[in-house]
C-alpha cells in the first residue's frame, strides 16, 4: 500500500490526466480511512474500562482544548470578580487547581497513544496554567510577609522555664512555631525529687510510659510495656522489666539504668553505667562517661517476663554499642565496657523496701 | 543498540519509583520497609546510614532509600532529595513529647525544592500501642492543612508491628506516583 502511495506522489504534481488524478485522490481518501479504522481499532484493544472517552488523539485534542479554555476563563473572572471572604475564595482557588490536576491526569492517561508534540505541548499548557494559578493566588490572597520580631526581649520567667537550652540549639529554623494542639499527657511519673517510684505493669493496659524531670529518684517498673520515654534525669536509678518496643533516653546524668528491649537510643547522657540487655545494637549520641554491663535484674516473674517478650536470651548486643558521633573503626572514648569488678550484684527490686506506687 | 533494546529501557525505566523514608530517630522507619518487604522484624538496630530496598509492588519497581534518623545523621538526609518521586515521613505516634521536634524537621524537609514535585506520605507509625495519638491529630499537631496547595499527601495510621495500614499507604502513595509520571524524555 505504501508502496503504491509514494510511487502515485510524484505524478500527481505534474497535471496529468484528470482520470489518473481521480483514482489517485480517492485511493488516498481510502487510506487515511483505512489508517483512521486501524488506528481505532488498536485504541479500543489497548484501552481499558476508563478510557472509553478519550479513544484518539483527536478527542483528547478537542477534550483538552475544552477544559483548558474553561481553566482559563475561570482564573480571567476570578481576577475581576471573586469571593470576598477568605474561606470562600481559598475554596473557589482550590476547584481551580483540582480543574488544572484533571487536565494534568487526562495528559498523563492519554500519554501512551499521543504524538510526542502533543504530549509535550499539553504539558507545557498545563504548566502554563499552573502558572497562571499560582499568580493569582499571590494576587488575591497575599503571603503573610517575613518579618523579625522583638519577642526575645520580653523575657517571661514563668512559661519558658528550663527548655531554653535546648531551644537554642534547634533554632535553626527561624518560623518554628509552638504546638497549637494542647498534646495530651501521657503516664508515667514526672517532675519527682528524691522518692522511690513504683510501677507495676502487670495487668495494667499501657502501651507506653514516660520518666521525666527527675532528679535523686529510684525508678523501679515491673512487668512489661511497649514503649519506654526517659527525658531529664539526674542522680536516678531506673530498673525495668522487659521494653517489648524501643527505649528512649534524652538528657541524663549520674543514673544507673538496668533495661531490657528491643531497641535502646541513648542521647546526651553523661556519667552513667547502663546494665542492658537488648536484641539489636544499643545507640549512643552526643554522650559521654557512659559504661556498659549486662542486665542483672530480678523480680518474681521475670524470666517469664522476658521469655514473653523475646528477651530471655543474652545476645551480648549490651557490649555492641553504635556511637553516632565516633564513626571511626577504633573504640569511642565516649563509652567502655564496665569491668567486672565493678559491676554492680543482681538487683532484685522485689525486696527493696516499699515505695510508691504510679499512676 | 537496537530500537527495541531502547524501548525496553524507556518502559523499564517508567515503571521504575524512587521513594524516600524520613523521619525522627525510633519512628520505625527500617521496620515499616522490611515489613513491607516480608522480611523479619525483630531484630533490627537504629540504622547507621542508610538502607535501599528494591521492591516490586503490583506492576511497578520501587527502590526504596531508608535513611537514618539520628539527629547526627539528618543533615545528610539531603543527598538522597534528587529525584525522589515519592516521599514517605514517618512519624512515632506514641511519641508526645518530639512531636515538636518532628513537625520542625518536617516542615525544614518541606521546604526543600528538590522535593517540590514528590508525592508526600505520612505514616502514623505505632498505632498498635495503647496512647498512640490517632492519624487526624498528628495532621492537627503537624498542620499538614496549611501545606502547600500543589502538595499532593495523606495521613495514614499504621502499624509496622502488625502491619496495618502499611498497604493503604503505599497503595495510594504508588497510584499518585503513577498518575503523574510518563514517559517525557
Amino acid at each position: 500500500m505504501e508502496i503504491e502511495n509514494e510511487d502515485a506522489l510524484p505524478t500527481s504534481n505534474q497535471a496529468l490526466d484528470p482520470d489518473l488524478q481521480k483514482k489517485h485522490l480517492s485511493m488516498l481518501e481510502r487510506l487515511s480511512n483505512r489508517h483512521q479504522s486501524r488506528l481505532e481499532n488498536s485504541l479500543a484493544l489497548r484501552s481499558d474500562s476508563n478510557s472509553s472517552s478519550s479513544s484518539s488523539s483527536s478527542a483528547f485534542l478537542s477534550r483538552f482544548s475544552d477544559s483548558k479554555r474553561s481553566i482559563e476563563s475561570q482564573i480571567a473572572q476570578s481576577r475581576l470578580n471573586h469571593p470576598t471572604e477568605l474561606s470562600k475564595l481559598r475554596s473557589h482557588l482550590d476547584n481551580i487547581s483540582a480543574s488544572i490536576s484533571d487536565l494534568e491526569k487526562l495528559v498523563a492517561e492519554s500519554s501512551y497513544f499521543l504524538p510526542s508534540y502533543e504530549v509535550r505541548s499539553s504539558l507545557k499548557t498545563v504548566s502554563d496554567l499552573k502558572q497562571a494559578l499560582e499568580i493569582l493566588n499571590s494576587e488575591l490572597i497575599p503571603r503573610k510577609k517575613f518579618s523579625f520580631k522583638n519577642k526575645a526581649s520580653k523575657k517571661d520567667p514563668i512559661t519558658e522555664p528550663t527548655e531554653t537550652t535546648l531551644e537554642v540549639s534547634n533554632s535553626v529554623s527561624i518560623s518554628h512555631e509552638r504546638l497549637s494542639l494542647p498534646v495530651r499527657d501521657s503516664p508515667g511519673f514526672k517532675n519527682k525529687k528524691g522518692e522511690i517510684l513504683v510501677k507495676d505493669f502487670k495487668g495494667s493496659e499501657l502501651g507506653e510510659f514516660t520518666l521525666l524531670d527527675l532528679d535523686s529518684c529510684e525508678v523501679r517498673l515491673i512487668g512489661s510495656v511497649r514503649a519506654l520515654f526517659m527525658h531529664k534525669l539526674r542522680n536516678c536509678s531506673v530498673y525495668a522489666g522487659p521494653v517489648t518496643g524501643s527505649i528512649l533516653i534524652e538528657e541524663a546524668e549520674d543514673c544507673v539504668f538496668v533495661m531490657a528491649s528491643h531497641q535502646i537510643r541513648i542521647h546526651n547522657v553523661k556519667m552513667s553505667d547502663l546494665y542492658l540487655r537488648v536484641r539489636s545494637r544499643p545507640i549512643i549520641e552526643d554522650c559521654n562517661g557512659v559504661r556498659f554491663a549486662p542486665y542483672c535484674l530480678s523480680y518474681e516473674g521475670v524470666e517469664e517476663d522476658l521469655r514473653d517478650a523475646s528477651l530471655d536470651e543474652e545476645t551480648g548486643n549490651w557490649a555492641n554499642v553504635d556511637d553516632f558521633r565516633w564513626l571511626r573503626a577504633v573504640q569511642s572514648p565516649n563509652w567502655s565496657v564496665l569491668l567486672e569488678n565493678e559491676r554492680a550484684e543482681m538487683v532484685n527490686i522485689a525486696n527493696l523496701g516499699g515505695g510508691t506506687e504510679g499512676n | 543498540m537496537g530500537l527495541l533494546s531502547i524501548i525496553r529501557k524507556i518502559k523499564r525505566k517508567e515503571k521504575e519509583m524512587r521513594v524516600l523514608m524520613v523521619g525522627l530517630d525510633n519512628s520505625g522507619k527500617t521496620t515499616i520497609v522490611l515489613k513491607i518487604n516480608g522480611e523479619d522484624t525483630s531484630v533490627i538496630s537504629p540504622t547507621l546510614g542508610f538502607n535501599i530496598k528494591t521492591i516490586t509492588y503490583q506492576k511497578y519497581t520501587l527502590n526504596i532509600w531508608d535513611v537514618g534518623g539520628q539527629k547526627t545523621i539528618r543533615s545528610y538526609w539531603r543527598n538522597y532529595f534528587e529525584q525522589t518521586d515519592g516521599l514517605v515521613w514517618v512519624v512515632d505516634s506514641s511519641d508526645l513529647r518530639r512531636l515538636d521536634d518532628c513537625k520542625m524537621e518536617l516542615d525544614n524537609l518541606l521546604k526543600e525544592e528538590r522535593l517540590s514535585g514528590a508525592s508526600l506520605l505520612i505514616l502514623a507509625n505505632k498505632q498498635d500501642i495503647k496512647g498512640a495519638l490517632t492519624p487526624e491529630e498528628i495532621a492537627k499537631v503537624l498542620n499538614l492543612e496549611a501545606m502547600d496547595r500543589t502538595r499532593h499527601w495523606k495521613i495514614v495510621g499504621c502499624s509496622a508491628y502488625t502491619g496495618e495500614g502499611l498497604l493503604e499507604g503505599f497503595d495510594w502513595l504508588v497510584q499518585d506516583i503513577a498518575s503523574r509520571i510518563y514517559v517525557l524524555d
